[in-house]
C-alpha cells in the first residue's frame, strides 16, 4: 500500500494528543505519515502545567515551501485537528487547496475542533473560518454534536435532527460525516452514548443517495485527551480500506477506540490505586501497548444502518 | 514492559532522520517514547532544498520545565543524536545530569554525530580507541562503521563493539566483538539514527550480551536498507541514480523486521581482556 498522509497537528513531548495520537496508528497500519507540528508542548493542556512553543502561519508556510521546492508535495490524505489561530487555519486552507490541485483525488479528513458539551474551547472567531473556508474543503468531517450544531446553526435533540444536520453538512462539502458523540438517548440505556454517521454515494444513474448509520458506544467514567485525534486517524485508515462502507469503517474505528480506552482506564486505575481518581498523566492513552488492537481489531460494536434516502 | 525513552533529536516533516527515524521502531518494540524535537525541517538537508526552524536552548529548557513541573521527569533511557549548537548541547547535558539524579539507573545512549569519512593524522589501533572511550565514560561502545579491511573482502565494512562487564570479584573485563556488514552502493540518511535507536532496544533486551544486541541491530538495519534500495531503484528506473526522496528509509514497511528480525549477520567475539 503506497499511501501518504500529511497531518498538521500539535506535538507533545509526553503523551498522546494531536500528531502523537495520530501518527503511530497510521504508521502501524502501513501509511506514510508526513507530519507538520503546529505546536510543540511539554504535554497536553489538561495537566496542572504545560510549556512550549507554537508555529506561526509563516513558519507553516516555510515548511510547506520546502516540501514543494523538492516537488514532493503530493499527498493522498490530509488530516487536521485542533487549532487556535485563524491565520494558521487560513494558511492550512491555502495549502490544502494547492495540494488538491496537485492531486484532485486527495481526501481531506477534518476534525473541526471547537468545543464540547455546549462550550467552545477555541476562540469564537474560528467558527466562521471553519464554516466558510475549512469545511467546504473537507471530504470526511468528524464533528461532535456541539460542533455540528455550531457549523449548521441547528440544534440536535432527536435522531431526525441529527440526520438533518448531517445532510446540511454534506451540502457544505464533506461526503462523509461522523457525529463522534451526541447527547441523544441510546436504546441500550444510559451507560451508552450515540454516535452517527452519514456517507453520500453516487448511484449508477447519477443521483445521490446516503447511507446513515448509528452506533451505541459504551460510556467510560473518565476524561480522556487525544481520543478525538485517535478517532480521526483511525477513521482515515478504515475508510481508506472501506471507502463505500461507512458501517464497516466505523465499527473498526470504534472497536479500536474501545480497546485502547479499556486498556488505558485499567492501567490508570492500577497506577492511581483503589478509590483514587487517576491524574491526567496516568490517563495518557496506552497507545504502543495497543498495537495489536490497532492492526487487527476485534469488532466489539455493531453499527445499525438507519435508512437510505435519495436527495 | 514499562520503559520510557526521552529522545532529543531533529524532526523532519517528510522522511526518516532524527526522531522520525528513532521513534517508530522504539514504539513498535513497546517503548514509550517522549520526544523533544530539536528542529523542525521540511526534510533532511541532503535534498536540493530544505526549510524550517530550530529550537533554542531556552526553548528546550522550557519544554523540560513543563515535564518537570508535572513531576513526570523520570526516564529509563535518553537518546540524542545530531546537534549543531553548543548552547543547545550544553542544555542537553544539564537535563541529562538532572535526569540521572532523578533516576541513577538511567541509560544515556549517545550518538556523537560529528562527521564521517574524514582524514585523521594518526589513529591508535581500534581496540585502544574503544578502551580509551570506556575510560571516558560509556560502558558500551559500538564503532558503527570503519575503514578497516574486512576478512570477507571489499564488499564488506567492519563494525566493532566493546562492553565492559564487572566480574564477580569486582574487576572489570570487556567483551569485544566485530561484525562484517555488507556494503550497499548508496548514500542513506537517517541510518545512524535508526542504528542508535535499535541498539537501545536490543541492549535493553540483552544488557550483558553485546554480541546478540549487535546481531539484531545490524540485521534489522540490513532488512530496512535492502528494502529501501530495492524500492528506490524501482522508483528511479533502470540505470538512474535514485534521488534523496526516493532513498528515504522504508520504515513503516519494515515493521515486521523491526519486531522480529531474521538474524543475517554473525558477530565474532574477539577477546576478553582484563584491565
Amino acid at each position: 500500500m503506497e499511501c501518504r498522509v500529511l497531518s498538521i497537528q500539535s506535538h507533545v513531548v509526553r503523551g498522546y494528543v494531536g500528531n502523537k495520537s495520530a501518527t503511530f496508528p497510521l504508521q502501524v497500519l502501513g501509511f506514510e505519515v508526513d507530519s507538520i507540528n503546529s505546536v510543540q508542548f511539554s504535554n497536553h493542556t489538561g495537566y496542572a502545567h504545560w510549556k512550549g512553543q507554537v508555529l506561526t502561519a509563516e513558519e507553516l508556510n516555510e515548511l510547506y515551501e520546502g516540501i514543494k521546492l523538492n516537488k514532493v508535495n503530493h499527498y493522498d490524505y490530509i488530516l487536521t485537528g485542533y487549532s487556535r489561530d485563524t491565520s494558521f487555519l487560513e494558511m492550512v486552507v491555502d495549502i490544502i487547496k494547492e495540494l488538491k490541485e496537485a492531486n484532485p483525488s486527495l481526501v481531506y479528513v477534518c476534525d473541526p475542533v471547537m468545543g464540547d458539551h455546549g462550550a467552545m474551547y477555541v476562540p469564537e472567531y474560528l467558527l466562521p473560518v471553519y464554516r466558510d473556508k475549512v469545511v467546504p474543503l473537507a471530504d470526511i468531517l468528524t464533528p461532535n454534536q456541539f460542533e455540528a450544531e455550531l457549523l449548521t446553526g441547528r440544534k440536535i435533540t432527536t435522531e431526525e435532527d441529527a440526520v438533518e444536520v448531517m445532510d446540511l453538512l454534506h451540502k457544505m462539502g464533506p461526503k462523509t460525516v461522523v457525529l463522534t458523540s451526541s447527547d441523544l438517548p441510546s436504546k441500550r440505556g444510559d451507560q451508552f452514548l450515540v454516535a452517527l454517521g452519514s456517507q453520500t454515494i453516487v448511484k449508477p444513474d447519477g443521483t445521490n443517495t446516503s447511507q446513515k448509520i448509528c452506533i451505541d458506544i459504551p460510556k467510560v467514567d473518565a476524561v480522556f485527551v487525544g481520543t478525538g485525534d485517535l478517532f480521526a486517524a483511525l477513521l482515515l485508515a478504515w475508510t481508506h480500506h472501506h471507502p463505500k462502507d461507512l458501517k464497516a469503517a466505523c465499527e473498526k474505528t470504534v472497536s479500536v477506540m474501545h480497546h485502547v480506552i479499556k486498556r488505558t482506564i485499567t492501567y490508570a486505575h492500577e497506577l492511581a490505586g483503589p478509590g483514587k481518581r487517576p491524574s491526567p498523566a496516568q490517563l495518557e492513552l496506552r497507545m504502543v501497548q495497543s498495537k495489536a488492537d490497532i492492526e487487527n481489531p476485534a469488532i466489539v460494536v455493531e453499527a445499525k444502518v438507519l435508512q437510505k434516502s435519495s436527495h
